[in-house]
């Protein structure tokens, strides 16, 4: 019955125990994502922040050529908080990738551990 | 048979099952901080220069996978295949030996959550199911069966717990009979099962992260200050609640979606009773907008709604025309920031003056008819009818999404939806049958609220009547009992039982004779305090016919004294006063305009005797409208409320034929032998049409008294000015051939006992007076009174 467990146990790490694992890195990833509104910031990009200024004004050419200046002065500042966020959230996620694959890699390898720790006793080597 | 029903104690999946539940939390425990000490340890070895911190790191590894193991599978391990090993929850899979007898299953699945689950909302508890089941091998495969049956109907994905407790229920010889003990069907045992594995995906489905948008979300959208100082904004409370899904909300839900993701007038009213869950489709419509995940209309998405307060927006503008500005800023606002949806909840407060309300019509109509700013109103049907009586143009502009009240199955989805909250704030526990009479209960004496509202609010109440924390059916028949001073359980004490018991020795106590009608009252009450009548019905109708003074209108009053508490809960309606057509509307006029209207009494009052007298002298159309208050005890009032008589004794009364009655006893008849006949010869002679006659349980026919009843009589009257004479500690004795004079000059043919009493009066209170007056009596006198005295008196 322990062979058995064993058996179950191993089959499981590498089957639904990995899928578990890419799940949670996958929702982690997701989660960032959401986070930093990515899908959201590239759709607007370049929409004025806070419709600070946004909306159309009529009026003397003089007023309209005014709100035309601020409006792109909104849409200046937009895109550039929001392309900085888009950084910021590009770096995490890139982070979050990287230790995604470590993981999920790791993951893969720790049943082998008590072997390769044992190997690397028997050779004697420590820092 | 079903060929699944094996049970496989060596499967591997048992195996897995046993290694978690070995696997307790504190050894769990143990192992994770054996993982950390190796790990810990292998690392500070190594930089002492110690290669074995590698074996250490390395064994590590071994209970770290241990507790991964049980997190990911041993914990919840996955159904296989069909056999019973194979779809038992792990939890209970993991605690069966061997050849598990009955008692053995009853004793794993009453440890785990399902189980659990049964005892404290059922009171299905482990004694109870081990007295029902055998310590017999061979009797388990009943209960396999069983299971899988029950699995199958729910539709579950494995056995749990809560099937095996229905399943061990379900293979008892007479589960019928022992569920009717408990007050249970089987459809409740399974509605059972069905709220568990409601309450399991809740968990599962909360635990889950929410997208909601990210820090971004509102970027493109405008700045809202006055919104936030003059509404709610009720996605910020999106999580705090517990949206129910039942399906009249996610209809509209649907149709919001509908109305705000296509072009046009960009306005929806939800109109619906008062407790049909309007705010709460709001507050469902604003989780789903914010929720990332679902499929919406780009413009919809992230949309926030926002509450406005009425009352805030008129004490900041107290001035006339201040408030259309403020208001215009508030909407400006919100339009420029291009993500709000207003909501105007009781929009009536916005359409009409009044305290707390204020009409602004004429700056919402054009808002509203331009269709762009995004308007959700709530209001009920009746302001709706009357808003657009006075403005038309207004219920034009609107899209209508019409909210009916929820059914049964729903209200009680939505009732053990807002148990997790109630339930943790008056750290109590709701058992199954509590919401099952809060449902029967509200549907019938809550009024003013629909479903799934009403039956809300008395569960709600029902919190205070608990037992040791648990809120049973009986908490709630309390909580109706004393909110609304009525008796809707059955008889519980040993002095109502004793009273209902000797229900016409009380009565006769104030009244003489007429003994057949005594009975079918009292035999109704009993009926009724059992639990044995038909619910749908008042507890009894009577029509009482008879001359006058025979006691028709003095077993009303006897009965309500009696067994309702006192005379005052009689209500009383002298017909004579309804002769016309237009009476009918002063019978079920709304309690706020007449309180003496019959709905409106019996609304605050429905615990009571309902007398109806006179009614031969009713217009026929009042009649017709008294016709469904005998049938089904309910009558709708001018406000189309259900009013409900199912808990009142309605006894009309009626002169009609009483000098044929005195003609036939003349004759020598006895009541029971023209009393059909009679009956027939009212309906002949069209003082009564049949199909009123026969709404009534019993037509009883009162004779005129006879000289020894009338004695008894005089005897009552004496009791009672003996009663009133005890202040004074004086006592009236008169003679037995006094009071048959009294009888001789107090009885009237035609007014049968009814003089009795003034004559009484004059001649015996008379006589007192006079003898206190001029000092002949001292406390403690006996007063005795004579034939010639009473002669004196009323003259020869």
């Amino acid at each position: 019955m322990v062979m058995l467990l064993v058996t179950s146990l191993l089959t499981w790490w590498y089957t639904d125990g990995w899928r578990a694992r890419a799940g949670i890195v996958s929702h982690r990833l997701d989660a960032t994502i959401d986070y930093f509104s990515f899908d959201l910031l590239l759709k607007t990009l370049f929409a004025p922040f806070r419709q600070i200024s946004a909306g159309n004004v009529d009026g003397p050419l003089e007023v309209k050529l005014r709100a035309l200046v601020d409006k792109l002065f909104s849409r200046v500042i937009g895109a550039f908080i929001r392309m900085t966020i888009l950084f910021i959230g590009g770096v995490v996620i890139v982070v979050q990738v990287l230790v995604g694959v470590v993981i999920l890699a790791g993951w893969v390898v720790v049943p082998l551990l008590p072997l390769i720790g044992f190997g690397l006793f028997v050779s004697g080597w420590a820092f | 048979m079903n060929p699944n029903a094996t049970f496989n104690p060596s499967s591997v999946r048992a195996a897995k099952a046993r290694l978690g539940v070995r696997l307790t939390k504190s050894l769990r425990t143990g192992i994770e901080l054996l993982t950390v000490l190796l790990v810990v340890g292998g690392v500070t070895l190594l930089f002492v220069h110690s290669s074995v911190g590698w074996l250490l790191i390395g064994l590590a590894a071994i209970p770290a996978m241990l507790i991964e193991w049980y997190s990911g599978n041993l914990h919840h391990p996955s159904s296989e295949g069909e056999t019973i090993d194979g779809l038992l929850s792990g939890d209970v899979l993991g605690q069966l030996g061997q050849n598990p007898t009955p008692q053995d299953i009853v004793k794993a699945a009453t440890k785990v959550r399902g189980g659990m689950f049964f005892a404290l909302r059922f009171g299905v508890t482990e004694q109870f199911l081990l007295n029902v089941t055998t310590d017999q091998p061979t009797d388990t495969a009943a209960i396999w069966q069983s299971a899988l049956a029950v699995r199958q109907e729910v539709g579950c994905p494995h056995i749990s717990g809560a099937v095996l407790v229905v399943a061990v229920i379900d293979s008892f010889h007479d589960s019928q009979s022992l569920l009717a003990h408990m007050k249970l069907s089987r459809e409740d045992l399974i509605a059972g099962i069905r709220w568990y594995e409601h309450l399991r995906d809740l968990v599962v489905k909360n635990s889950a992260p929410k997208r909601t948008g990210g820090i971004a979300r509102d970027f493109s959208f405008g700045y809202t200050p006055l919104l936030k100082r003059f509404a709610i904004n009720l996605s910020d409370q999106v999580g705090m609640r517990i949206s129910v899904d039942i399906e009249s909300h996610k209809k509209a839900i649907d149709q919001l979606i509908d109305t705000f993701g296509t072009n046009g007038r960009q306005n929806a009213a939800l109109v619906g009773p008062a407790g049909a869950g309007k705010t709460t489709i709001v507050h469902a419509f604003a989780e789903r907008l914010l929720d990332a995940k679902e499929k919406l209309p780009p413009s919809l998405k992230f949309r926030q709604i926002y509450l406005l307060d009425s009352s805030a927006l008129i004490a900041a503008a107290p001035g006339r025309g201040e408030l259309e500005g403020l208001i215009m800023r508030v909407l400006g606002e919100a339009y420029s920031a291009k993500n709000i949806i207003i909501c105007l909840d009781n929009a009536q407060l916005f359409f009409e003056e009044g305290v707390g309300s204020v009409d602004l019509t004429n700056v919402l109509l054009p808002i509203l008819e331009a269709g762009n700013l995004r308007i959700i109103l709530t209001m009920d049907e009746q302001r709706y009818l009357q808003i657009g009586k006075r403005n038309p143009g207004l219920v034009n502009a609107l899209n209508r999404i019409s909210i009916t009240q929820a059914n049964r199955d729903e209200t009680i989805a939505v009732m053990q939806d807002q148990l997790i909250m109630t339930e943790y704030q008056r750290k109590v526990t709701y058992m199954y049958q509590s919401l099952d009479e809060a449902y029967r209960l509200s549907e019938r004496y809550v009024h003013d609220l629909a479903m799934p509202g009403r039956a809300l609010k008395l569960l709600e109440s029902g919190a205070t009547y608990g037992e040791s924390g648990f809120i049973t059916g009986n908490s709630i028949q309390q909580a109706i009992e004393q909110t609304m001073d009525i008796k809707v359980g059955v008889a519980r004490g040993e002095e109502e039982r004793e009273k209902l018991l000797n229900l016409e020795d009380h009565i006769h106590e104030r009244m003489i004779n007429q003994t057949h009608a005594v009975q079918v009252v009292s035999d109704a009450l009993r009926r009724a305090r059992a639990g044995v009548r038909n619910q749908n019905r008042p507890i009894g109708t009577f029509l009482f016919l008879g001359p006058t003074g025979v006691g028709k209108t003095e077993l009303a009053k006897a009965l309500a004294d009696v067994y309702f508490g006192g005379e005052e809960r009689m209500i009383r309606l002298d017909l004579n006063e309804y002769v016309r057509p237009e009476d009918v509307s002063r019978l079920i006029a709304d309690g706020a305009d007449d309180p003496t209207s019959l709905t409106a009494q019996a609304m605050k009052q429905p615990f009571s005797v309902v007398l109806l007298d006179e009614i031969e002298k009713a217009h026929p159309q009042v009649l017709t409208t008294l016709l469904q208050l005998l049938d089904e005890g309910i009558l709708r009032d001018i406000k189309n409320r259900e009013i409900s008589f199912r808990d009142a004794i309605v006894i009309a009364t009626s002169n009609a034929g009483a000098d044929r009655i005195r003609e036939y006893i003349q004759r020598g008849y006895k009541l029971k032998d023209f009393e059909s006949q009679f009956i027939d010869e009212l309906i002949s002679s069209n003082q009564f049409k049949p199909e009123f006659l026969n709404r009534f349980d019993e037509i009883v026919v009162f004779r005129p008294l006879e000289k020894p009843e009338l004695v008894q009589v005089v005897d009552l009257i004496l009791a009672g000015i003996n009663k009133q004479m005890a202040l004074q500690k004086v006592t009236i004795n008169v003679a037995d051939d006094a009071k048959e004079l009294l009888v001789e000059r107090g009885y009237d043919p035609r007014l049968g006992a009814r003089p009795m009493r003034r004559i009484v009066q004059r001649a015996v209170e008379n006589l007192v007076a006079k003898q206190m007056l001029s000092g002949e009596v001292a406390p403690g006198t006996v007063i005795e009174i004579t034939k010639s005295q009473v002669q004196q008196i009323l003259g020869e």
